[in-house]
Order: C-alpha cells, then sequence, then structure tokens
C-alpha cells in the first residue's frame, strides 16, 4: 500500500486566511488536505427547524414561575422550565407557564401552555394570590420557581398563602428525588419532589430539541384587595458602583483602542461598567481591576460591548456567561467576531465618535 | 417605634461551631439605626453564642425555651402578640438549621402582616406609620419602596456591616427567658453529609476535540449572530444603539 506523502506546505496554503494585513494561519480548518484546493463554494446549511410536539391531553400540568423580565426569559428561567420538562414528561404532563407578559420565545424553550397573571406595577402579593387561586383551580401537580431575588420571594409567599411544603433552593432534581444543601451545607436533604420547588441557578439543564405550542389558557381570577406596598421606584445601579463582576452591561477595550479618553466617555453614555484586555490593562491604560478573563474578572453580565478586541481564549473564558455580545473590529476573522450576536467590521476609533455623537444627539 | 429583630441560632460557615448568623446582626444595625425600642427574640432551647448579640447595640433579648427540634413558629407568635411591634426585623435566610428563609413567611401569614424581602437600608417614611425599604435586587440594582407598618422585613447581606462588639454592652444586656410553646413537628426529609455537585456548565458532545470543547467552553448558546462588513460609523452606531435597545439596554435613551 501506497501511503500518501504529507504536503505541510500545501496545508499551510489552504489554512491561509485571506484578506488579512497580517499572515494568518486558520488551523481548526479539518478539510481533507490531499484534496486539491478549488475556489470553495458557499455551502448553504439548512438547518432542520426543530419539531413541534403537542400535547393535547395532559395526564397532568406542571406550572414555571419565570421572572421573566420584560417577557424575556432569563438562563436560570430557561434551567426552570428544563427542570418541568423533566417532571412533566416522566408521566405525559404538560408545562404551563405563569407571567405577566407573555412573549413568542416559550414555545422554542419548551412551554405547552401559558396563562397571563393579572399583576400591575410590583406587588409581590397580588401576584403570590394570584399564583395560589392557579394552583388550587388548575390542581397544578408541580410549581417551580427560579430561587432568584424575585422567585424566590414568590415562592415562600405562594408557599405561606397555600400551607404547601416548600423545597427552596433545590441543586439536584430528577422526577423521583430532589436535592437541597442545609446546616450551613454541611448536610443534603432529599426527598420525593413535592408541589412547590424553588430550583438554584445552574442545576439543570435548560430544554432543547423539541418545540411545543406555547398556548393561551384562560383562567378567572379573584378579585384583589390592595395590598401595604404604597410606593415602589426601580433605581438601576450605577455603574461606577457596581463591580465588574456583577455589571449588566460592560464595554471593553482591547489594543485596537488608543483614545481612551472617548472610551470612557462611551461607557459613561452607555451606562455600563469599562472593562479592558489583558493587552491594554498590560500597558497600563486602564486598571487591572478591569480586566476580562480567565486571569481577570470573569462576567456574569447579560450584554459585552467589545471593542478592538481580538478573542483570545483567555480572553472568552471572561465572557462564557454572557448572553449577547457586540463587537467591533477591523479583522474579519477575529475570534471576537465570530462569538459576537451583532458583529461590525470597523474600525473602533471611527465608531466611538459616532456612538458618541448619536448618544449626545439622542439626548439633546 | 418598637422593633423586634428576630435571631436564629446559626453555625459558622466554615467552622460548624454555633455563632450569630451575620445577616441577622446586620438586620440588627439596621434596626438600631432607624431608632426605637430594640429587642431581640430568639426561641430554642439555648442561647449559647446567641448572648453575643447583645454586644452589638441592643439592650433586651427575650428567649423562648423551647425543645431541640421544636417549630419555632408557635412561640415566636406568641412572643409577639403579647406585645406587638411596629416592624419585625429577620434575615434572608437562617445558617445552620433548615436554612430556607421560610420562617418569616409563615410568620407574617400567621400575624396577618404584610412582608418585603431582601431590605439593604431602611428610613423613616414620608408620612407617619410608613417605612422606606431599599430593597436590594441582584447586579447592585435597588428598589425603593414605601411600606405601610405594621410590617415583617427581612434583610439582605448587602446593607452595612454589623455594629462592632462591645464585651460591656453584653455585660450590662438584659436576657429574660421563659419557657416557650412545644410544637414538634414531623420529619420528613432525609438528610445525610452534603455532597458538592458540579455545576452546570456547557457541554460538549462527547470525544469531542479539544478544540470543539473550548468551544463549548468559551461560546454561549447564542442565536445566530447579524454581521456588517464595513459599514460607515454612522451606520455601525445606528445598528449598535438599535441593538441594545431591542435588548432593553437603553431604558434611559
Ligand atoms: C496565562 C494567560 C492568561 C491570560 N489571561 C487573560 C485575561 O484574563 N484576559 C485577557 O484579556 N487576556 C488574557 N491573556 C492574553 C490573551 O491571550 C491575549 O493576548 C489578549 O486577550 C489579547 O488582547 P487584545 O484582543 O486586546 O489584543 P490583540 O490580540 O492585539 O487584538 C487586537 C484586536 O483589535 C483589532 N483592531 C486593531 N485596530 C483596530 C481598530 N482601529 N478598530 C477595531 N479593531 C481593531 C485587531 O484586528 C485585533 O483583532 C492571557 C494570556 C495568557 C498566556
Ligand atoms: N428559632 C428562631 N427564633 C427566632 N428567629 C428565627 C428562628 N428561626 C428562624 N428565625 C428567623 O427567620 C429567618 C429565616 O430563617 P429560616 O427560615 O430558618 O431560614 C432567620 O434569619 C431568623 O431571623
Amino acid at each position: 500500500m501506497t501511503r500518501q506523502r504529507r504536503d505541510p506546505r500545501a496545508e499551510e496554503r489552504q489554512q491561509l486566511v485571506a484578506g488579512t494585513l497580517r499572515r494568518r494561519l486558520d488551523r481548526t480548518q479539518r478539510a481533507a488536505v490531499a484534496a486539491p484546493v478549488i475556489a470553495a463554494a458557499p455551502v448553504t446549511v439548512t438547518e432542520a427547524a426543530p419539531r413541534l410536539r403537542v400535547i393535547a391531553e395532559p395526564a397532568y400540568l406542571v406550572a414555571v414561575v419565570p421572572d421573566a423580565p420584560g417577557g424575556r426569559l432569563t438562563p436560570h428561567d430557561r434551567q426552570v422550565i428544563g427542570a418541568a420538562r423533566l417532571l412533566a414528561d416522566a408521566g405525559g404532563g404538560a408545562v404551563l407557564a405563569l407571567v405577566e407578559t407573555p412573549s413568542d420565545e416559550f414555545g422554542a424553550a419548551g412551554i405547552d401552555r401559558v396563562l397571563a397573571l393579572p399583576v400591575a406595577g410590583y406587588d409581590p402579593e397580588g401576584k403570590a394570590e394570584a399564583v395560589a387561586a392557579v394552583l388550587d383551580g388548575l390542581s397544578l401537580r408541580h410549581a417551580l420557581f427560579p430561587d432568584s431575588a424575585d422567585g424566590g420571594d414568590l415562592a415562600r409567599r405562594v408557599a405561606a398563602l397555600s400551607g404547601e411544603a416548600l423545597f427552596a433552593g433545590a441543586e439536584n432534581l430528577s422526577p423521583k428525588a430532589v436535592t437541597r444543601a442545609a446546616r450551613a451545607r454541611k448536610a443534603e436533604q432529599r426527598r420525593a419532589p413535592p408541589r412547590l420547588i424553588a430550583l438554584a441557578a445552574d442545576a439543570v439543564a435548560p430544554h432543547a430539541g423539541t418545540r411545543h405550542e406555547a398556548a393561551m389558557l384562560a383562567f378567572t381570577f379573584p378579585p384583589r384587595a390592595p395590598g401595604a406596598v404604597l410606593a415602589a421606584e426601580f433605581i438601576p445601579a450605577d455603574p461606577a458602583r457596581v463591580s465588574l463582576a456583577e455589571a449588566e452591561f460592560v464595554v471593553s477595550a482591547g489594543n485596537g483602542i488608543s483614545d481612551f479618553d472617548a472610551f470612557r466617555a462611551l461607557a459613561t453614555a452607555l451606562n455600563a461598567t469599562p472593562g479592558a484586555s489583558r493587552m491594554v490593562c498590560d500597558a497600563g491604560l486602564m486598571p487591572r481591576a478591569a480586566q476580562v478573563g480567565a486571569s481577570g474578572t470573569v462576567l456574569t453580565a447579560n450584554c459585552y460591548f467589545a471593542l478592538g478586541i481580538a478573542g483570545a481564549p483567555q480572553h472568552l473564558q471572561g465572557i462564557t456567561g454572557c448572553e449577547h455580545v457586540v463587537a467591533v473590529n477591523t479583522d474579519l476573522h477575529a475570534a471576537m467576531i465570530e462569538r459576537a450576536g451583532l458583529a461590525i467590521v470597523a474600525d473602533a476609533q471611527q465608531v466611538m465618535p459616532a456612538l458618541l455623537r448619536l448618544l449626545a444627539g439622542e439626548d439633546a | 417605634m418598637k422593633i423586634v429583630v428576630l435571631l436564629s441560632a446559626g453555625r459558622h460557615r466554615v467552622s460548624g461551631q454555633p455563632a450569630p448568623v451575620p445577616v441577622e446582626l446586620q438586620a440588627l444595625r439596621l434596626a438600631v439605626e432607624l431608632g426605637g425600642e430594640v429587642t431581640v427574640l430568639h426561641a430554642g432551647p439555648e442561647l449559647g453564642a446567641l448572648a453575643d448579640a447583645l454586644g452589638h447595640g441592643v439592650g433586651r433579648l427575650i428567649h423562648r425555651v423551647i425543645a431541640d427540634g421544636d417549630d419555632p413558629l408557635p412561640s415566636l407568635m406568641a412572643a409577639l402578640t403579647d406585645n406587638p411591634p411596629d416592624l419585625i426585623l429577620a434575615g434572608r435566610s437562617g445558617q445552620g438549621g433548615e436554612d430556607a428563609g421560610l420562617l418569616p413567611y409563615s410568620l407574617a401569614r400567621a400575624l396577618g402582616r404584610p412582608i418585603l424581602a431582601d431590605a439593604a437600608g431602611l428610613s423613616a417614611g414620608p408620612e407617619a406609620g410608613t417605612l422606606a425599604v431599599e430593597q436590594a435586587l441582584p447586579r447592585g440594582a435597588r428598589r425603593r419602596v414605601v411600606l405601610r407598618l405594621p410590617a415583617i422585613v427581612t434583610v439582605h447581606p448587602a446593607a452595612p456591616a454589623p455594629l462592632p462588639f462591645a464585651f460591656a454592652a453584653m455585660r450590662r444586656g438584659v436576657i429574660e427567658s421563659a419557657p416557650g410553646i412545644s410544637a414538634p413537628q414531623a420529619v420528613e426529609v432525609e438528610e445525610r453529609p452534603y455532597r458538592p455537585r458540579p455545576k452546570l456548565i456547557a457541554k460538549a458532545a462527547a470525544g469531542a476535540s479539544a478544540a470543539e470543547r473550548l468551544k463549548a467552553a468559551t461560546q454561549a448558546a447564542g442565536g445566530g449572530g447579524t454581521l456588517l462588513v464595513d459599514p460607515s460609523p454612522e451606520e455601525a452606531a445606528r445598528a449598535i444603539l438599535a441593538h441594545l435597545a431591542a435588548l432593553g439596554l437603553r431604558r434611559d435613551g
């Protein structure tokens, strides 16, 4: 048998990325090297749309009460829906979402039925009474809550109202058993899933695969007397005071940025917390505390705006948890451009003043 | 104003030794700084390390003695209905017991009082008989809520640190002990030593290459992206602001 000899030069030629000033190789391409290099025709990948699964006659209902600020599901909400699917699919049940504002992403997240709660403004007791009414009225088998600030509060209110046992801070869930930490995290409590469960973050994987119908249900809620909350006003976090690790929105500068006064002005105008890549911190252009990445701060931000950052693995590790990434970079092949939900191949030095002008125009 | 702070029997987070729960001492500070007559209430078999609370700025500690494993709710109820306070402060959750944070809610239900969670600051409300609560939300945000008294408020760890401990103040403090109401509770959970479980992270298919595992660990599950190549700076800026607005990040703009 004659083995074909490797031709390292041909391999390298194939890995060469065209259109950059610097010579660069893309080693993640694993095409057969033996074949002669032809100008690659654009391959159109037709992704099969997820299958719709309809549960017409559910044996029972499992409710989820997501936080869903503004109707948008948080990652924690998606995990709670994943847990509800586990409990529902074990016996032919359906997942019912109890939300303030229904939105169109519920079907893909794995929800069969949606019920709108009649809640206006900040009224946790009113919301708890509505959930307790549904708990009785539709004889739900389980109701699941995210054990977040508002979700955990709601779960405990519903438990006190209905007199049901609540399993708070569940860290592991299966149709047979749930577990939680107790006694200052020295003991683990375990029991069969009770009716009310508040699930800790990052405990169960979100639902993936099938799409569900998210059909609206109707329900008549009992009337409600006004509560003890006389006024409630939301005060957004001051980006100058919150730490990088818990910031909601981070705008970050990399080696592609040279005008740091404009960058700082932009961070202030966008009401974002400033961050930076290691190159920038090493050069002393931003404080070390602003470094994002494996040896800096790992973010929990919802949105990350990267200006002139290449996206080295050590940097990307710091933004694993960020759901939305916006990147501006001159290099089409930068890893950050691939990671971003909105990627802009342009000179960040010119985009920054344009953004500042636009923001100033909005304020005026 | 009459304020009662509920203290539970805590255990130290690391050593497991009996110790007051930090967030309850923070509640004590909020009560002392709000002003008025502050009392501390505990229901349990013995006081132990809780007597230290007297050194953190209060003069009087009420102890209702109940057997180990009894439900503290009836004893606390009785102590609170004898001499009803305007404001009851509790911790967000205990540390060393069930740690579910359910007790303040059951108490609120039993007393028929409203409850508000996660206070990081308290001040007198705009009118008499009201209280302004600064509620801690995730990511450093706050919510300012005006509440009608009487009420129960739980305190968040973001509240100011406890007042420093003073030995002489602890010696001066008064402890009033009285028998509580026995209320044995059924045990329905199985308990075993804690086993830490790995947190959920993005998983790559088994047998994937190193590059694929790295990708799974660094890339969040996101929808397909939009790519703009060489737009004018104005066009790029408009696209960015529209995207941020769609994400709900431009509340004020
Ligand atoms: C052990 C170890 C730990 C590390 N930890 C971290 C860490 O925690 N955090 C971290 O960030 N790094 C870390 N690094 C460094 C990391 O590997 C990269 O070197 C670094 O992230 C690169 O930073 P950068 O993207 O800003 O710079 P560069 O790699 O120089 O990239 C600059 C980018 O800007 C683009 N650009 C240039 N000019 C413009 C322009 N005018 N407009 C728009 N774009 C432009 C370029 O196309 C390029 O993509 C670590 C490295 C090691 C070895
Ligand atoms: N035995 C008790 N006596 C007084 N207060 C308690 C007792 N148990 C719990 N609490 C209060 O209730 C809060 C929540 O406790 P838990 O529900 O046990 O997590 C604690 O922070 C205390 O303020």
